[in-house]
């Protein structure tokens, strides 16, 4: 049974084509806005220092060569829409994509690491055997294992899944936090602004937000319930949009990348109007009838190695956001294991962290203006997660010995509230975080949360 | 935890019902906005129909308003909070300053035709008014005068010295250039009135002599101040009020999001840093006594920090400028509405730590110059009274009014 799944070719590719032109074109106008917002500067070329992601600490910045990877990374977005040299295209494209979200751990986002993984899967997926340039030249593909779309839903399952659960926590549920705070100060969407401060409705949404996402992917699995499943994904997802403009592409990422769970009859139906299309022009142009694509029934067969790298990565995807249970204290406090776990839109924290430079021999001290060395951006992100907090420290001592300054302590004067919570010291301000240095293991220089969340 | 719990039971109780109630208002406003999800929408239905063609001394009553609509009642009147910000706070401290700033002009005039001891004095005096009602007038860094570097222009110390006495030997200078800032505004009358020799005599022999110029680039100066004043003045009197105070939204270029960064920041820079922090050493290491406020003046250091200080307490608790026992809505308010159900008020603490920092503040040397130098502990201990309200202002105020700090422009979630 289990053989014949992964061996045998009983699915039609349409989904698979269909996911690959939406991903394509999202990723396109994704870029190009990216551009546009002239982000590529402002994030990536205009800051002095940026923080790395541990372990990728040689992914550098490229300077004005930013522009040239990012045309590149353009270029392969419309080979994957058109299907044309697929395999480089995706292949490019990921690679680019991951190299540039790693220049940067200020910009991290989860759906920027979402589409790193879908680009990941799609690297070794039969997404251009239909419908595609390449197939067109070659032969069209009608038939491959299922399990080639079945994993990219699985995919999406996790990703919802655990963003669920995450939000089964006593902020969320009990006390409404973050999302009393973010909505009541939505008073300006019309309409909705004055009902918005009403207390039920945050916690109306609150539970909403939650029973939605863990539940979402078995609606969405079963066939009765998937297309009332499908209305709710477009509802949640352009609701998050309309209340947080700021979440940028996700929603339109996640209401694309859903429509694979739909059959392959609905694909093929959309996929045949696209074909007339493109008939109708094609025609319109060269004056001449052109005849249909011959349409061999071949059946497609992955490579020995995918699936392993895919149980490899399913595992990985399955153990990774859980990372968290292994540290002590309390994970949206301490940040230890909350990247790269779907959490999302999960809470509101504000930091405040000055560093203050002292010279151990002589006790002179002085404190550093952060705006100096960090884009606004930067110090926002920097002064609520302890990693940025300590990589900065040592960015500072090293900025001050070659200086000349000598015998260097760094000391964070840092203060930080959560989901609403008055303010509290976050780092020991008697610890010299010059001597520490960056590891997997429990940072013992941040102060508990004098606060307890349940949940899990 | 009780109370916790039977919030959450009630909200279950309810939640079916206004799911749907919330999906179907949100399929609704999806008609409305279809076009682009991006743009927030211009118009104006949250706030009351308030009286804004007779706006001054109205805003006690703007607690009131909300009665005349009756589903607003929960809601805070934001335009209400903007029109208190504009009418009774902003307008009439430039309007008092542009009024001092025009004696200072004329008193500058009577002083260069006839450079007497008496009219030095009087000259300084309504200086140091000028002076004292420009603290009130710096941290609204919005419209025109961010445009023109009002507060660079207007407040820039210290005073660069060389530079001021290159423009006065050459004749030849340029008022508009950013390397002119720090030779011109408040800190360079106070060279000029102050430092320019040892002694009042030897001051006044220098503006005796025509020759010198240094009543001609006094005058400039002063006249600089008064044109870019009325540059200010005459924004706020056009147009401009009327689309400050209808710019309720919460995004980063509305009136509410600019004034409170722009709050924070002078609270920050101008008030914390430059006031205290720099001259006592905070960001160097070793004290910079000529970096206070009114180096040359020497003994006016301190009221002007106070009248600061002043100025910052009547902006977060609505204050009108005129007579301060008139309250409308303001920052103070607005966080009481925002944490209505809870007890150790956000509010009181900022209220209090600001009065511990004024407290220290009125302990000070006159001359922060010679509390540098006498005892530098007590100006640090100052400082770090401010800094503990920089935290509650800049992490606590603005996570309740989910408020971006300046400029942070990328996506989140």
């Amino acid at each position: 049974m289990l053989k014949i799944y992964f061996r045998e070719a009983t699915q039609h590719p349409a989904p698979l084509a269909v996911f690959r032109i939406l991903f394509g074109l999202l990723m396109l106008y994704a870029l190009l806005r990216f551009w546009a917002n002239n982000w590529i500067e402002t994030l990536y070329i205009n800051p002095k220092f940026h923080f790395k992601y541990f372990g990728f600490s040689w992914v550098n910045d490229l300077g004005v060569f930013n522009y040239l990877i990012y045309i590149i990374c353009i270029i392969s977005c419309i080979g994957i829409i058109l299907g044309y040299r697929y395999r480089i295209s995706i292949i490019s494209f990921f690679l680019i994509f991951t190299y540039i979200e790693l220049i940067d751990k200020t910009t991290y986002l989860n759906h920027y690491y979402f589409t790193s993984c879908v680009a990941f899967l799609l690297c070794f997926l039969p997404a251009a055997s239909y419908f595609s340039l390449d197939a067109h030249k070659n032969k069209e593909v009608s038939k491959i294992p299922s399990w080639n779309i079945d994993a990219l839903r699985f995919f999406l399952c996790i990703v919802y899944f655990y963003a669920g659960i995450a939000k089964i926590n006593s902020d969320w549920l009990i006390e409404a936090q973050p999302l009393s705070i973010w909505l009541t100060t939505k008073y300006d969407i019309p309409i909705l602004g004055q009902i918005l401060q009403f207390k039920f409705i945050h916690y109306a949404a609150s539970w909403f937000g939650m029973l939605y996402d863990v539940f979402i992917p078995f609606f969405l699995c079963f066939k009765k319930t998937r297309k009332v499943a499908f209305l709710f994904v477009i509802l949640f997802h352009v609701m998050t949009k309309i209340f947080f403009p700021s979440i940028g592409m996700f929603p339109f990422i996640m209401i694309f990348c859903a429509l694979i769970f739909f059959d392959d009859s609905i694909h093929k139906k959309w996929i045949i109007q696209l074909k007339n299309i493109i008939k109708m022009i094609k025609n319109f142009i060269k004056k001449n009838k052109i005849q249909n694509t011959k349409y061999a029934d071949v059946s497609y067969k992955n490579h020995s190695l995918v699936l392993p790298v895919f149980i490899c990565f399913f595992i990985f995807q399955l153990i990774f956001p859980l990372r968290y249970l292994a540290y002590p204290g309390e994970l949206f406090w301490n940040e230890e294991g909350y990247r790269f776990s779907w959490r999302v839109m999960l809470m509101e924290k504000k930091g405040y962290t000055t560093f203050k430079i002292k010279d151990s021999v002589t006790n002179k001290i002085f404190y550093v203006d952060n705006s100096d060395f960090l884009s606004s951006f930067q110090e926002k992100q920097m002064s609520f997660q302890p990693d940025f907090i300590l990589e900065y420290a040592h960015y500072l001592a090293k900025h001050f010995e070659n200086q000349g300054h000598k015998n260097i302590q760094v000391f964070a004067d840092s203060f930080v509230a959560l989901n609403g919570r008055p303010s509290q010291r976050f780092i020991d301000p008697n610890v010299d975080l010059y001597k520490k240095i960056e590891s997997f293991k429990h940072k013992t220089w941040i102060l508990p949360l004098k606060d307890e969340i349940y949940g899990l | 935890m009780q109370v916790f719990f039977k919030k959450n039971t009630c909200s279950l109780f309810n939640m079916k019902k206004y799911t749907l109630l919330f999906i179907s208002y949100t399929l609704l406003f999806l008609n409305h906005c279809s076009t682009d999800l991006e743009e927030t929408i211009e118009t104006d239905i949250i706030t009351p129909s308030n009286d804004v063609t007779e706006p001054v001394n109205n805003t006690s009553n703007s607690n009131n308003t909300s009665s005349q609509n009756t589903t607003t009642t929960t809601s805070f009147d934001h335009k209400g909070m903007l029109i208190n910000w504009a009418d009774n706070i902003i307008i009439p401290a430039i309007t008092d300053f542009q009024n001092s700033l025009i004696q200072l002009q004329e008193t500058a005039n009577t002083f260069t035709n006839d450079p007497a001891a008496e009219n030095l004095t009087s000259l300084r005096e309504i200086w140091l008014t000028s002076y004292s009602k420009w603290q009130y007038v710096e941290m609204f860094d919005i419209g025109v005068a961010e445009e023109i570097y009002f507060k660079n222009r207007m407040n820039l110390y210290p005073v660069n010295t060389g530079k001021v006495e290159d423009n006065i030997s050459n004749q030849n200078y340029d008022l508009e250039i950013s390397s002119n800032f720090s030779s011109q505004g408040f800190s360079t009358i106070d060279y000029l009135l102050f430092g320019i020799d040892d002694n009042d005599d030897n001051i006044i022999s220098k503006y005796s002599d025509t020759n010198l110029n240094y009543g001609t680039y006094l005058s400039d100066i002063v006249d600089k101040m008064v044109n870019l004043t009325n540059q200010v003045k005459a924004q706020w009197e056009s147009s401009y009020r009327q689309s400050f105070i209808e710019s309720t939204d919460n995004t980063a270029t509305s009136s509410i999001n600019l004034i409170v960064n722009d709050f924070i920041f002078y609270f920050e820079k101008g008030y914390r840093a430059n006031k205290f922090g720099i001259p006592a050493g905070v960001f160097s290491g070793n004290p910079l006594p000529d970096r206070i406020e009114s180096y040359y003046g020497e003994k006016y250091s301190k009221i002007l920090a106070l009248e600061a200080g002043n100025a910052i307490d009547q902006f977060f608790n609505g204050k009108n400028y005129l007579d301060s026992s008139e309250i409308g809505l303001s920052l103070n308010q607005y966080l009481d509405y925002l944490e209505d159900d809870v007890e150790n008020k956000l509010s009181e603490k900022i209220n209090n730590q600001l009065k511990i920092a004024k407290d220290k503040i009125l302990e000070l040397n006159d001359n922060f110059k010679i509390q540098i130098e006498d005892n530098n502990n007590q100006m640090l201990a100052t400082y770090d009274a401010i800094q503990k309200t920089v935290v509650l202002l800049k992490v606590d105020m603005l996570q309740k009014l989910n408020i971006s700090v300046d400029y942070a422009d990328a996506d989140g979630d």
